[in-house]
């Protein structure tokens, strides 16, 4: 009876974890390369301490949350410097490249000039001509645009030219070198105390006195000259003005800055602003070492091809195993369907509450266990045979023969099993994938050997009598020996 | 003579065999010899993909002409270093070196152009060296810890003499590998690695097995060491598992291969299959026939 309890309690266990998953349509979690989609591996220096590179990808991972559409987006670390970016489901590179970002470094810059009041770029002037009053001499300044009159490679360290979408309207900017960086601010929110949103800004003690001299100088002024710049990468993302009220000879004082938006805004403005503000610079700059590009229609192309493949090979093996144990191939086949189900079933689980991807090395390391876990039952039997050979009785034979077995499938299973959680632990990528794989199915071959393996074939073998049944031969031929 | 084999009772004197398989492994030696000569001369050469080597590949679907591809390797926008087709497919992939990104995505639009598909249609790839290297690395790295675990794991279980013939078994399928992949410049892709460590699992998988069952047979007949009768005997018996094992672990890999010919599907998944071919052949090919001329050195006369 407890045999029988045993020998169940695996495919029992398949059987239902499989149901449960077909009811709560779960399937495993496909890698990019199963899906298609966008994978970025960024190499930063050596060096890097890993603290600022987990900033990075904290920054990188709102980033891409906060530009929205990207279905579970993975960033990670992978070896000592580089960042593993992975999008499923995105194929637009640009996008994936813009929600990264380069270095993104973030600017305080003031504002020298505008467009506002001429209506074309400040890096113009246009000299009347007494000759030909309608066509007046253009002369621009060096390293801007002949058009449009926009700094062509800006460099945050002198003037530049740079256009900025005011409420929907172009305006050209003429701007002084940066006087503040991303680095500078603590902490960046938006907040709606009453009628309007602001994005309410905490500067870094050692920055406070720097933000308070700028102040200074920039309440002085008047008119577009007492605006204050916000440049990420070349590009102005918000040019708020000093308040009239700010004291030329005080500033803004306590390190603090609110930055109004307008009660026109409904927050999603200000909450933008305060992400660009408070994750705009990354601490440390990447290189792209490698863009990977997969097309859906490819990975599902590939995906096809490995479950064809699986499929096939696991019908012919089956055929194989049947013609040649018999009865015995058919407990082994029977074992193998639920070790397919289980290995499904936990794989989608795995992919559901620790995120575990099923990807292309994956699928190898499968259709490899399939070999391996096909192989135990192949030892088991030839050593029935073997005992059968020397003349114990079939019931005897069948429990010496599981017993023997087991040591050895263990022994090889150990070597499997250190082999995978070496490659698990030691390797990088891909080959991760495919050590837990590897892993996971053999622990699964183990447990099947042991439990199911075990009482099956002694519970079958006793009710036997013939061994055309278990194997290709006939009795007088395998006693005769 | 099937009833004899399977019955385990195929009298095949193993241990007779031993100088002429000796020399079948000698000659095997030499040939190892001439092909890694000729590849560090520079006759041969081991083809990596852009995973190693840094560049771009760019692959798409498309009806072609020989002349089209001509015009491509011969544009000025980016060099092209090298191009592949495939059977029974449309399919067509150009590698060419590292560009500045204005330079691939003006390259990636001509492409567009001249076969008149959309530009998203097109697989672009971009690798810089570090990502292929860092695989070997960490994968060479991997190698040598695992290596030294199976010698101290095979001389506990075992005996040291034994690991020595299971790691020798190793080299042996390791270097057909890379033999057959100088020879016919496949490519070497990151899953190629990835496979090549399989192998070495496969490889010792069944040499265990094998030890296993020469120490059973050693306990069964009450030796303490390695004799010829148990040798023979022991031999016998296994082949029958041994040809089995290496069917069914050989058969899904052999689908993957054969359906990924058939749609005309060449990728990361072929990629695995074909070296893991090749490894499960010639594992199941070493630890019988490369073991026997050095388990018989063991035996005590």
């Amino acid at each position: 009876m407890k045999r029988y309890f045993k020998l169940l309690f695996l495919p029992i266990l398949a059987i239902g974890l499989f149901i449960y998953v077909q009811q709560t349509s779960l399937t495993p979690k496909l890698g990019l390369d199963l899906q298609g989609g966008i994978s970025v591996i960024l190499t930063a220096d050596e060096e890097t301490d890993p603290e600022v590179l987990q900033k990075a990808v904290e920054i990188m991972r709102t980033r891409i949350e906060a530009f929205g559409d990207v279905q579970e987006p993975e960033i990670s670390i992978s070896g000592n410097s580089a960042v593993l970016v992975q999008l499923p489901g995105v194929t637009d590179q640009e996008r994936a490249i813009q929600a990264l970002g380069a270095t993104g470094l973030l600017t305080f810059r003031p504002v020298l000039d505008s467009s506002i009041d001429t209506g074309y770029s400040p890096a113009f002037q246009y000299i009347p001509n007494e000759n030909d009053p309608d066509n007046p001499t253009k002369i621009s300044v060096p390293g801007v645009d002949e058009e449009i009159g926009i700094t062509i490679s800006d460099n945050p360290n002198f003037d530049s030219y740079l256009l900025s979408i005011d409420q929907g309207y172009p305006v050209i900017y003429h701007l002084g070198p940066a006087e503040l960086t991303g680095n500078d601010i603590e902490d960046a929110i938006a907040v709606y105390p009453e009628n309007e949103w602001i994005v309410s800004l905490d500067f870094k003690a050692e920055s406070e006195d720097k933000f308070t001299n700028l102040t200074k100088k920039l309440a002085s002024e008047i008119g577009e000259r007492r605006r204050l710049a916000i440049v990420l990468d070349g590009e102005i993302v918000s040019a708020p003005g000093i308040a009239l009220d700010v004291n030329p000879d005080i500033g803004i004082t306590g390190g603090t800055a609110a930055i109004s938006m307008g009660n026109t805004d409904t927050g999603e403005s200000a909450n933008n602003l305060a992400v660009i503000l408070r994750y705009g610079a990354l601490p440390v700059s990447f290189e792209r070492s490698s863009i990977q590009k997969v097309s859906a229609s490819l990975g599902e192309d590939t995906l096809n091809l490995g479950l064809q493949a699986g499929l096939i090979g696991l019908i012919i093996i089956s055929i194989i195993i049947i013609l040649y144990y018999r009865l015995l191939g058919l407990v082994s086949v029977f074992g193998l369907s639920m070790f397919g189900l289980l290995f499904y079933s936990v794989i989608s689980l795995l992919g559901k509450f620790q995120g575990f991807t099923l990807t292309l090395a994956g699928i190898a390391g499968i259709i490899v266990s399939i070999g391996l876990a096909a192989d135990s039952y192949i030892v088991t039997f030839e050593k029935l045979k073997d005992e059968i050979k020397v003349g114990r009785s079939f019931e005897f034979a069948a429990n010496k023969a599981v017993d023997d077995s087991w040591k050895t499938i263990l022994t090889a299973d150990f070597v499997s099993l250190s082999a995978a959680f070496l490659l698990y632990i030691l390797a990088v990528g891909p080959i991760r994938g495919f050590a837990l794989a590897l892993g996971i199915a053999t622990i699964f071959d183990l447990l099947f050997t042991r439990l199911y393996t075990r009482n099956s074939v002694p519970v079958l073998v006793a009710k036997l009598d013939n061994t055309r049944l278990m194997y290709p031969i006939k009795n007088k031929d395998i006693t005769n020996v | 003579m099937f009833k004899n084999l399977f019955l385990g009772n195929t009298s095949i004197n193993f241990y007779e065999k031993r100088k002429f398989l000796q020399n079948v492994l000698i000659i095997e030696v030499l040939f190892f010899l001439i092909v890694f000569v000729s590849a560090s001369l520079g006759l041969l050469n081991l083809n990596f993909s852009v995973d190693f080597t840094g560049g771009t590949t760019y692959q798409f679907s498309s009806d072609y002409a020989k002349s089209d591809i001509d015009e491509i390797l011969a544009n000025e926008i980016l060099e092209v270093s090298r191009y592949q087709t495939f059977e029974n497919s449309s399919s067509i992939l150009f590698r060419a070196v590292e560009g500045t990104q204005a330079q691939e995505t003006q390259f990636l639009n001509y492409l567009a152009n001249k076969f008149d598909i959309n530009a998203n249609e097109i697989e672009f790839q971009r690798v810089g060296p570090t990502f292929g290297q860092e695989i070997t690395s960490s994968g060479i790295r991997a190698l040598i810890i695992f290596l030294s675990f199976i010698v101290l794991l095979i001389s506990i279980r075992f005996q040291f003499r034994f690991s020595i013939v299971a790691l020798i078994a190793l080299l042996h399928d390791l270097f057909i590998c890379t033999s057959i992949y100088l020879l016919l410049n496949f490519e070497i892709t990151p899953s190629t690695v990835i496979a090549l460590l399989t192998i070495l699992g496969y490889s010792l998988y069944d040499t265990v097995i094998l030890f296993d069952k020469l120490r059973d047979s050693q306990r069964l007949n009450k030796e303490s060491d390695l004799s010829i009768k148990t040798l023979n005997k022991t031999f016998n018996e296994i082949l029958m598992r041994s040809i089995n094992t290496s069917i069914t672990s050989a058969v899904p890999i052999a689908s993957i291969l054969f359906l990924g010919n058939v749609i005309g599907l060449s990728g990361t998944l072929t990629d695995f299959a074909l070296p893991l071919f090749i490894g499960i052949i010639s594992g199941t090919y070493s630890s019988i026939f490369v073991t026997i001329p050095f388990l018989s050195k063991i035996i005590n006369k």
